[in-house]
């Protein structure tokens, strides 16, 4: 098993370093979002509480047009079925999320630091911010990797992943607004009782999806 | 292997019903039928890809095997399966081989079939034959003991076809070996046959 | 005629009698007045609502259970209870702000009760999207039903955030004087023979579009037949 996940990923990271146009859209997606809002404010900081719903959507649409591309593409080159040949279906799954992860990790190391620097947001307690972006986008991803394969059985219907992805994601990204907002408000002592949740959540869907793959990956 | 009542429908769409028989290791059996006839949809049933709408379908080695795990013995290939553009040959060997792959294993493959010049190419710059015999390649890989094998001489030259024969000539002792096929020269490979739609 | 059919049925007059007794026969509450009669379908299609999620979702982990296949057509199920939930969850919401109008002054001001329902909302919204964009594939019914249940599974979190983030602004303590729901003996009775007859109206629905998604397959296999 973790020889499948191990070998299914090196393939992955091949297969999308050669092309990299998935990650290259996000990544530009985010920059002209993070440009285009600095530019409207004309160089005033908005309130914490607004800088972290900017920064929340602005993270939540670069995912949305990137983190489904790991299973779309597999579907539009025809190459699924080969996938399924050559490994299981678990693998399958866990392979996709260790990918999505990485993806997910390389946007947020980029929009995170221009927003910052952009949007002149002061932060005023630096560990709680880094820690509750990266629950926030862990939480993320662990809901909408199973829903991207989903959306790749449709035929990868653009706007279908936003669609079905936002209900599930509302209490992640309703949390990390007001956590992210919390930490650019106040330098007093963070509890960690929103980012243990997220963690908690993203662990019970990633089992639940873990079981639920199969009847959306293999054909009846 | 046993094949007992299979039917599959697609929708309302009845594709084929009633159909029996059971291959045991050392044997093979070819599938022939027009197009259309449901040659694919059976195979990719056999190899638990797609599930009977009715009828059941049993592997048994020592044991009888779970559904979830025929696809370790099993080598499967067919119109649809499809490699990857961005990867070279070498690569696809090393992604599909369960094993850790010895370099001299993938190489004979490699000689074997004519392609060990192409090893580092990538599959987008292939010919269609070219790819075909990636696809063989990739089935035989593992040495499994079942070979299920739909149109495995599409897209080959005549010199293809026939390396691709001797080889499943030279392998077939202890294995199933089931083969879809409307080409003459492969039907003689066969032990048994089943013809679909009538 | 069978049981079940003689219970559907029962909807043709249990459903006049409620709005009769919710006009007529129950008295007004004490602050709200006459507006106080909107409680008897709003709350009847709030009910409905998440009780037509619930059994979506049930429905749905049975499908995906059912290995041996001894059910059919339980994703299809699945689907019309959800659709026919998504038009009550509608309705809930426009009665609901109607509501809030009266009492409070505001159509919509994102309450605990309110979030909850339009999530609801969202999640048969996204449901019904997946399952169109799903038309003519085999695996229509497992993949709508696994989306469900996440869904379902989801909804607990959720109900369990919303109240800690929002204070809880709505509800109860607004029909009466004493911050407590109280309801006089008709006012009761009104509202459990209206629950009835919601939950009748929707069983009713359900079962219709059951039966024509049946007709249809029959239709369709008669069809294939021929040709």
């Amino acid at each position: 098993m973790v020889s499948e996940i191990i070998r299914n990923l090196a393939k992955d990271l091949r297969v999308e370093f050669r092309s990299r146009f998935a990650i290259n859209i996000s990544l530009a997606f985010a920059v002209i979002a993070t440009l285009a809002l600095s530019l409207a404010t004309g160089g005033i900081p908005f309130p914490p509480r607004v800088q972290s719903v900017l920064l929340w959507l602005i993270i939540f649409f670069s995912a949305m047009n990137g983190l489904s591309h790991i299973f779309v593409r597999e579907d539009d080159r025809g190459t699924s079925l080969f996938l399924l040949v050559s490994t299981t279906s678990d693998a399958i799954y866990l392979s996709k999320l260790i990918y999505n992860l990485i993806f997910m990790s390389v946007l947020l190391a980029v929009i995170t630091p221009l927003f910052v620097f952009f949007l002149q947001v002061n932060i005023l307690g630096i560990p709680p911010f880094i820690i509750s972006v990266l629950t926030g986008g862990l939480s993320i991803t662990a809901v909408t990797t199973i829903l991207a394969a989903m959306v790749a059985k449709s035929g990868g219907k653009g706007p279908l992943f936003t669609i079905i992805s936002f209900p599930l994601l509302l209490p992640v990204l309703w949390l990390s607004i007001f956590s992210t907002a919390a930490t650019l408000e106040s330098t007093g002592p963070h509890g960690y009782g929103t980012q243990l949740f997220l963690l908690a959540f993203s662990g019970f869907i990633t089992a639940l999806s873990f079981l639920l793959f199969r009847f959306v990956w293999l054909d009846e | 292997m046993e094949a007992i009542n299979l039917a599959r429908k697609f929708g309302r769409t009845s594709i084929f019903r009633d159909i029996n028989f059971s291959v045991a290791a050392g044997e093979s059996l070819c599938v022939t039928g027009p197009n259309g006839s449901g040659k694919s949809t059976l195979l990719r049933i056999l190899a638990g890809l797609l599930s009977p709408t009715t009828g059941k379908v049993t592997h048994t080695l020592d044991r009888t095997i779970p559904k979830d795990a025929w696809l370790d013995h099993t080598g499967y290939t067919g119109p649809l399966v499809n490699p990857y553009d961005e990867l070279t040959a070498l690569e696809h060997i090393r992604f599909a081989g369960r094993r850790a792959m010895e370099r001299a294993t993938a190489d004979s493959f490699l000689t074997r079939f004519d392609l060990a010049r192409h090893r580092d190419k990538k599959v987008r710059y292939y010919s269609s034959g070219m790819k075909q015999r990636l696809k063989i390649i990739l089935a035989f890989l593992n040495d499994p003991p079942v070979l299920i094998l739909d149109e495995p001489s599409t897209n080959l030259d005549a010199r293809g076809k026939d390396i691709l024969h001797t080889y499943i000539d030279s392998i077939r002792s202890g294995k199933i070996i089931i083969i879809a096929t409307n080409d003459p020269a492969e039907e003689r490979l066969c032990g048994g046959g089943i013809q679909l739609g009538q | 005629m069978k049981l079940k059919h003689i219970i559907l049925r029962s909807v043709y007059i249990i459903m006049p009698a409620a709005i009769v007794m919710a006009f007529l026969w129950a008295p007004p509450a004490e602050i709200l007045g006459e507006a106080s009669r909107i409680m008897y379908f709003h709350v009847p299609l709030a009910w409905v609502s998440v009780l037509a999620f619930v059994v979506s979702g049930v429905l749905s982990i049975t499908h995906l259970a059912d290995r041996n296949r001894r059910f059919t057509g339980l994703d299809e199920w699945a689907y019309h209870s959800a659709s026919t939930g998504m038009v009550f969850t509608i309705l809930t919401v426009i009665t609901g702000s109607i509501w809030a109008k009266i009492s409070w002054g505001v159509y919509w001001n994102w309450d605990p009760r309110e979030t909850s329902i339009v999530i609801i909302l969202l999640i048969y919204i996204a449901y019904l999207s997946l399952r169109s964009a799903l038309a003519h594939t085999e695996n229509r019914g497992r993949i709508g039903s696994a989306y469900l249940i996440l869904a379902m599974i989801t909804l607990p979190f959720f109900i369990f955030l919303v109240p800690r983030i929002y204070d809880s602004l709505h509800p109860d303590p607004i029909i009466n004087f004493d911050r407590t729901i109280y309801l006089d003996g008709r006012m009761r009775v009104t509202l459990g023979v209206a629950i009835l007859a919601f939950t009748l109206l929707y069983s009713y629905i359900v079962n219709i579009l059951n039966r024509i998604a049946i007709l249809n397959n029959t239709v369709e296999d008669t069809f294939h037949e021929d040709h």
